[in-house]
């Protein structure tokens, strides 16, 4: 994995049209954001089709990083919209439509570099949406406190009351199952 | 259980194999490869919010020049050095919290939401303190023409902010909609303190500060809509090359 500062460069040499520097961005900020995607307890086919999306997204409005900030706010923000995006499109998902999805999803052969992301998928599945969000970036990802507050919109005190309640939750979710199943391998 | 125990389990989840199946990345790096150009970053967040702010003032005082600035004249000058100042304000604080609802992850003072009701409140504590007139003559008929003024005059300050700011929207048009009409509203504000010689307390509490929710309001309902039609009518796939949406 690049060092934070690299990213901030390779984004600057992307908006400059590096082919390279865009293609290295790619490798390396992808397998976040896909992480990032499934831990949201969405599908592996979903979260494929989400990355895509966010490149789509990404590219077209590169022009509104700015040289300098923060590089990896700037992506879980455009990430972030279009999970939500995705959501309000799936709340207004007929049934049917709901069915057909299910069933695309159970035939979507799982990557075999799934293991990490099943395991923080299932850690954090008790978790609201907004709690599972900002716990990702923040114990997974490693992004700083001012670095989640400005990828989800919200103030630093609002995180730190997300992350205060996460945890509660989840103490309570890993006492009852045993945290010796986790360190000891995860589910498998 | 202790916190530092779930970090822990959460750091070994995180430490597992960072990698993605070439078939997921391969089509996109081709596909931005295709349409990969320099693009200029935008200017400044200073820069912009002097540009909105200007936008604003052009707009205000060419609405009262032609209409007059029977307004600003029957004021004292204690009332000129507030209200004026007070507006101000508040049309750099839009400014700035609309200017940050277009960059992605910018750090923003105040939520649209927050941005209106901040307005709201500042104006109708400024103007229930300066006038004292509490006469209500013809408050509908009256009312209602400084309303539909304010609001006429919100709209091209809304459209010149939308002009100066459009390579942005990246994220939430909803949310940058509501700052984008809070921002014109307060320009719609400006106008009618200028122009407008009603100095009832009631009407300019109620049709004047009116101007600035109804204009969020429709910034946010303007910018729900181009949400809408844009995820209607452009649903990406795998097969949408990110050059044809690539206008920049």
């Amino acid at each position: 994995m690049l060092p934070a500062e690299n990213l901030e460069m390779l984004m600057a040499r992307y908006q400059q049209g590096d082919s390279g520097a865009a293609s290295t961005l790619i490798e390396c900020v992808s397998p976040r954001l896909h992480r990032f995607f499934v831990a949201q307890s969405l599908s592996r086919a979903d979260a494929d089709d989400l990355l895509q999306e966010t490149w789509l997204r990404i590219h077209r409005v590169r022009h509104t990083y700015r040289p300098g900030e923060p590089a990896l706010p700037w992506f879980y923000a455009i990430a972030r919209h279009i999970r939500v995006d995705h959501y309000r499109k799936s709340v207004r998902t007929t049934a049917g439509e709901r069915e057909l999805d299910a069933m695309a999803r159970n035939s979507h052969p799982v990557s075999p570099d799934a293991g990490g992301d099943a395991e923080i998928e299932a850690l954090l599945a008790p978790l609201s949406d907004s709690q599972r969000e900002v716990l990702t970036m923040l114990k997974v990802e490693g992004m700083s406190l001012e670095e989640v507050a400005r990828a989800t919109s919200s103030s630093v005190g609002s995180v730190k009351q997300k992350v205060h309640r996460a945890y509660k939750k989840l103490r309570e979710a890993l006492s009852a199952t045993g945290v010796a199943r986790w360190q000891s391998g995860g589910l498998s | 259980m202790r916190d530092n125990e779930i970090d822990d389990v959460l750091k070994k989840a995180a430490r597992a194999s960072l990698s993605l199946d070439r078939r997921i990345l391969d089509p996109i790096v081709t596909s931005i490869k295709s349409s990969l150009r320099p693009v200029r970053p935008l200017p400044a967040p200073w820069i912009m919010t002097t540009g909105l702010v200007a936008v604003c003032a052009v707009v205000s005082l060419a609405g009262a020049m032609r209409a007059g600035f029977f307004g600003f004249e029957k004021m004292d000058l204690l009332e000129r050095f507030v209200v004026f100042p007070v507006i101000a304000v508040l049309v750099g604080l839009s400014a700035n919290t609309f200017v940050h609802e277009m960059i992605p992850a910018s750090r923003r003072l105040f939520s649209p939401t927050a941005l209106i009701a901040i307005a709201v409140f500042a104006l109708v504590g400024v103007f229930a303190v300066l006038f004292r007139d509490h006469r209500i003559d013809h408050f509908f008929s009256v009312g209602v023409v400084c309303l539909i003024t304010g609001i006429l005059h919100a709209v091209p300050a809304g459209l010149m902010s939308w002009l100066l700011l459009r390579r942005g929207f990246a994220v939430s048009p909803v949310a940058a909609g509501w700052a984008a009409g809070t921002l014109a509203g307060l320009a719609g504000v400006g106008m009618l303190e200028l122009h407008c010689p009603n100095f009832e307390a009631a009407h300019i509490l109620v049709w004047h500060t009116a101007v600035v929710p109804v204009s969020g309001a429709l910034g946010g309902l303007t910018g729900w809509s181009a949400r809408h039609l844009t995820h209607s009518g452009n649903r990406p796939s795998s097969a949408t090359s990110p050059g044809r949406q690539d206008s920049r």
